[in-house]
């Protein structure tokens, strides 16, 4: 993993001292969803002073969940990479608008996630590529699939993208990238009813899909 | 209840399958990202200085072309309109009092 420091040169962070190497951006990832990360809160203040370089070590931060994410709602890694960036970009952009004091997972979770959906529906007007509800796993390059390594994630994987598409995309963010209802809500712009709703029949399929592998007694 | 076994169960299992991007990949993010917000710091720069100088150019403008506008219509008008001192030069006034007719210039 690389430090922000590394990443964007180190030119202009030296304010922040970012190249203390104790405080590398995925050790800073692993702490809770409050903005304890003291780095990340000088990093934003820094940012919102028009200090661009600082900037760095959000990037660092969040890549790989944003790129996840992306990859997650367009299920290909072109599309999810030039979606992160965008997403960074807008993020900078508006850091004016940001909260300071609040973590900024949260914030550009939720960037990323609807910049995807509209991808999906720019996709769909245009008609770029064929999405229907009842083929939408057709429509992912293999290519950009990462690596499964056993049956039991390939068989998930395979029953997740079997679903129409906001479930899909509710059932993943719920089961594979771990959000809770509330962020989920958040992030897709939908009532926390209707996600549960979306991840309840999402539940009933799944369960109809892969019983043989965690039972189905559950109800 | 959606939060029940079954699906806590594939929440632990699913969790691998998170997209995991490459050195490369993050690389070349994190290289745009910086560029494009490099190019945004110096594009605000500039729009923070367009936003003061495009009034004052255009106020500028303004003045210049209403000067042309004014100075050439002056050198395009013939003669000076008669003022009110040459009215009252040219013309006279007849005046009654008590029945006799006074001619005032």
């Amino acid at each position: 993993m690389m430090s922000a420091t590394s990443m964007f040169g180190g030119a202009s962070v030296g304010s922040l001292a970012l190249d203390r190497s104790v405080f590398t951006a995925e050790r800073a990832q692993t702490r809770s969803a409050t903005n304890e990360d003291p780095i990340e809160a000088r990093a934003i203040t820094a940012v919102k002073a028009g200090d661009a370089g600082s900037y760095g070590y959000l990037v660092s931060k969040y890549t790989k969940r944003v790129v996840s994410i992306a990859w997650g709602i367009v299920r290909n890694a072109a599309d999810a990479e030039d979606l992160a960036q965008e997403a960074f970009v807008k993020a900078y952009e508006n850091i004016a608008r940001f909260k300071s004091g609040e973590p900024f997972g949260p914030w550009i979770y939720r960037i990323v996630t609807n910049l995807g959906l509209d991808l999906i529906k720019h996709r769909k007007r245009f008609r770029h590529e064929e999405i229907t509800d009842a083929a939408p796993a057709e429509r992912r390059d293999r290519a950009d699939l990462p690596a499964i390594t056993n049956e039991l994630a390939a068989r998930i994987d395979r029953a997740i993208e079997s679903l129409p598409e906001m479930q899909r995309i509710v059932a993943r963010l719920y089961l594979v990238e771990q959000f809770g209802h509330t962020e989920i809500a958040a992030m897709t712009k939908l009532t926390e009813g209707t996600v549960r709703s979306h991840l309840s029949l999402a539940r009933g399929k799944l369960k109809e899909k892969l019983a043989d592998l965690h039972g189905g007694n559950n109800d | 209840m959606i939060d029940d076994t079954f699906l806590e169960q594939l929440r632990n299992d699913a969790r691998q399958l998170q997209y995991e991007p490459d050195d490369l990949m993050t690389t070349r993010i994190a290289a745009r990202v910086r560029a494009r917000v490099s190019e945004e710091a110096a594009g605000g720069i500039a729009q923070l200085l367009a936003r003061w100088f495009r009034p004052v150019v255009v106020s500028l403008a303004a003045l210049s072309l209403a000067a042309v506008v004014g100075v050439g219509w002056l050198e395009l008008s013939p003669e000076p309109a008669p003022g009110l001192d040459a009215v009252s030069s040219s013309q006279t006034v007849d005046v009654s009092v008590g029945g006799d007719v006074f001619s005032v210039e």
